[in-house]
């Protein structure tokens, strides 16, 4: 099932890795995030203890969350880590393919059409000004922005490997015991 | 009738995107658009957008990525080979010998770590090759692995029981503290089914383990001062109220990252390797548990749940009937989905139900979460028997089959906390309110 000449494979192999480290990259700055997220949570312990108390600090910690989160969700789908059924296509044989044709394409929608109104909440909130409610007063645009990045990069991988697929005959997802 | 197809045509779609391998988060994602297109006849983007945002942007929920991070640096220790180190001395002499160290080393990390998985892979990698050393039983190996490692999402902090508080909006401190009287109990139910089992078996004669005075176990066991202290520093503040939820994964982590430099097992590599590992798995859970907080939107949209909440009640079924009915459900779900899929897919239909039926949601967290941990050894679809297959080879039906007496004791604890609703709401309703959260 595989529509590509042995030649070009290694061409695309290149292309490719270079795809898997934009996701690994999304993933440490992703990582970074945690780290914050660790940070803040433990200035705020520090700074109960010691009677001093910083604004706004847990609207921060949710903003790192969300960041964190969308950020790695590329790397984790790279990686196998994203949970799905494979179950039935194990038993489909050799239509296992067109399932997985429908699936990859089924996901690349959703995901496109997700990133659409990922960025569309990100034009809307910095046209009405919106700000957040709570101490920090930040405008929502920034930190909706990383959540629109993430899942951008998300759609990005997921057509990415559905190219992948039809091209080589089969995906590249990695083994869910990659990850712990 | 028209809710009738609505339904149908929600669960054939469901079918459809989840069995053609579409991955579960954009498939509960797909309902959802669907659902709210279609019956509710409203644009589905921005508020569905502005949904994932807001239960992502969540305070709570950034303990969740800091208890997996726990985990993870904890798995790159030595704090396996410490439990397995203080713990043989205590218990080889016991009937069932070694197999003790798993089911209380499974306790043990399950209270430092907050997964199944994690905990399974940290404890067997140090008990397997020491128990097969010792001519233990295969059967009773596995088993004794499989059944206990699930405590590890029962006993605070759990991944689980984090989603759980976030998608009902409990406390995630008392939900966690709810579990651990029945996850105490659950383990003293594996430890008697050992010690029974081993007693009347015939072909159980391993290698019997040196004899140890006090002293000597007194002084073996300065091994499990650390696990001990970890636990103890994140239970205790979340008890106390001294800490939210949040703060004591950040303690936990501090103590976690303590540990490993103490050790000194902590260098770059397994810094970054932790905390990438971490950022995956937080990112797996983050899209299930986000696409179910957009199905829980499109659910309120279409009323779903409340026509369904309305049917159970024409049923005139007792809360115990209807308890049974969602144990039938979730033995069936849990064979084909992981469990936090289980829950995130379900609860968004059936809270509704519950709350009408007056059932104490904080209750329904330990319930909900013992349902599901069943499931994780239940074919053909259960991560702790993927987690042993990888790890033995042994085909996964020999391992769930191996890990059917645990199975028996977990259902047997499903009714054990229908009879006593007082083990799991007992230890939330005493702790203390200094902070909120």
């Amino acid at each position: 099932m595989a529509l590509l000449p042995n030649r070009l494979y290694p061409e695309l192999t290149k292309i490719w890795s270079r795809f898997d480290r934009l996701y690994l990259y999304c993933g440490y700055l992703s990582a970074f995030f945690l780290v914050c997220i660790f940070a803040a949570t433990l200035l705020q312990i520090v700074g109960r203890l010691i009677g001093y108390n910083p604004h706004g600090l847990t609207d921060y910690v949710g903003y790192f969350m969300a960041a964190s989160a969308f950020l790695a969700m590329a790397h984790a789908l790279n990686r196998g880590a994203h949970v799905r059924l494979e179950l039935f296509l194990a038993m489909m044989g050799r239509f296992r393919i067109v399932a997985e044709w429908f699936a990859f394409a089924a996901t690349t929608a959703i995901a496109v059409w997700l990133t659409y109104y990922a960025w569309a909440q990100v034009y809307w909130s910095f046209e009405l000004g919106d700000i957040s409610q709570g101490l920090d007063a930040t405008p929502m645009w920034i930190p909706q922005s990383a959540m629109a990045v993430g899942v951008t990069i998300l759609a990005i991988c997921v057509a990415d490997h559905s190219l992948r697929l039809v091209l080589t005959g089969h995906h590249q997802v990695g083994t869910p015991s990659a990850s712990l | 009738m028209d809710h009738f197809i609505f339904f149908s045509s929600l669960l054939l779609l469901l079918a459809l995107l989840l069995g053609s391998g579409v991955w579960i988060g954009f498939s509960l994602i797909g309902v959802a658009v669907f659902a709210i297109e279609f019956f509710a006849h409203r644009a589905a983007g921005p508020p569905i957008a502005l949904t994932m945002w807001s239960s992502s942007s969540s305070w709570m929920l950034s303990s969740l990525p800091m208890f997996i991070w726990k985990g993870n640096i904890l798995f790159r220790t030595k704090l396996s080979e410490d439990l397995f180190k203080g713990l043989a001395p205590l218990l080889g002499r016991l009937p069932g010998g070694l197999l003790h160290t798993s089911v209380l080393g499974c306790t043990l990390f399950g209270a430092v770590s907050g997964s199944s998985v994690a905990t399974l892979t940290t404890v067997a990698q140090m008990t397997l090759p020491e128990l097969k050393k010792r001519n233990y039983p295969e059967h009773m190996i596995i088993g004794t692995l499989a059944g206990p490692a699930t405590l590890g999402l029962m006993i605070p902090p759990s991944i689980m029981m984090v989603v759980y508080g976030a998608m009902t909006n409990e406390s995630i401190a008392a939900v966690s503290i709810a579990g651990i009287i029945p996850a105490i109990i659950l383990s003293a139910m594996f430890t008697v089914y050992v010690v029974i089992s081993c007693s009347l078996s015939k072909d159980f004669n391993p290698a019997q383990e040196p004899k140890t005075d006090w002293r000597e176990k007194l002084y073996a066991s300065r091994h499990l001062v650390p696990v001990v202290l970890l636990i103890a520093m994140v239970l205790a503040t979340m008890f106390f109220g001294l800490a939210t939820a949040t703060e004591a994964a950040a303690l936990g982590v501090a103590g976690a990252l303590g540990l490993a430099w103490w050790q000194g097992t902590l260098t770059w590599q397994t810094f970054i390797d932790s905390l990438m590992g971490a950022v995956r798995t937080s990112a797996m859970i983050a899209l299930v548990l986000l696409a179910g907080s957009a199905l829980s939107l499109a659910m309120g949209y279409t009323e779903l749940p409340k026509m369904l909440a309305d049917w159970v009640a024409t049923l005139n079924l007792s809360p115990f009937g209807l308890l049974m009915m969602l144990l039938l459900l979730y033995t069936i779900l849990g064979g084909f989905l992981d469990g936090i899929s289980c829950i995130v897919l379900t609860l968004p239909m059936i809270e509704p139900m519950l709350r009408a039926a007056g059932i104490d949601m904080v209750w329904f967290g330990i319930f909900i979460v013992l349902v599901v941990e069943k499931a994780q050894i239940t074919p053909p679809i259960g991560f702790n028997l993927f987690v042993l297959q990888s790890m033995t080879g042994h085909n996964i039906f020999k391992i769930a089959a191996w890990s059917f007496p645990m199975y028996l004791i977990m259902l047997a604890m499903v009714f054990v906390i229908i009879a006593f609703p007082g083990l799991a709401t007992w230890l939330p309703h005493h702790m203390m309110h200094r902070i909120s959260g």
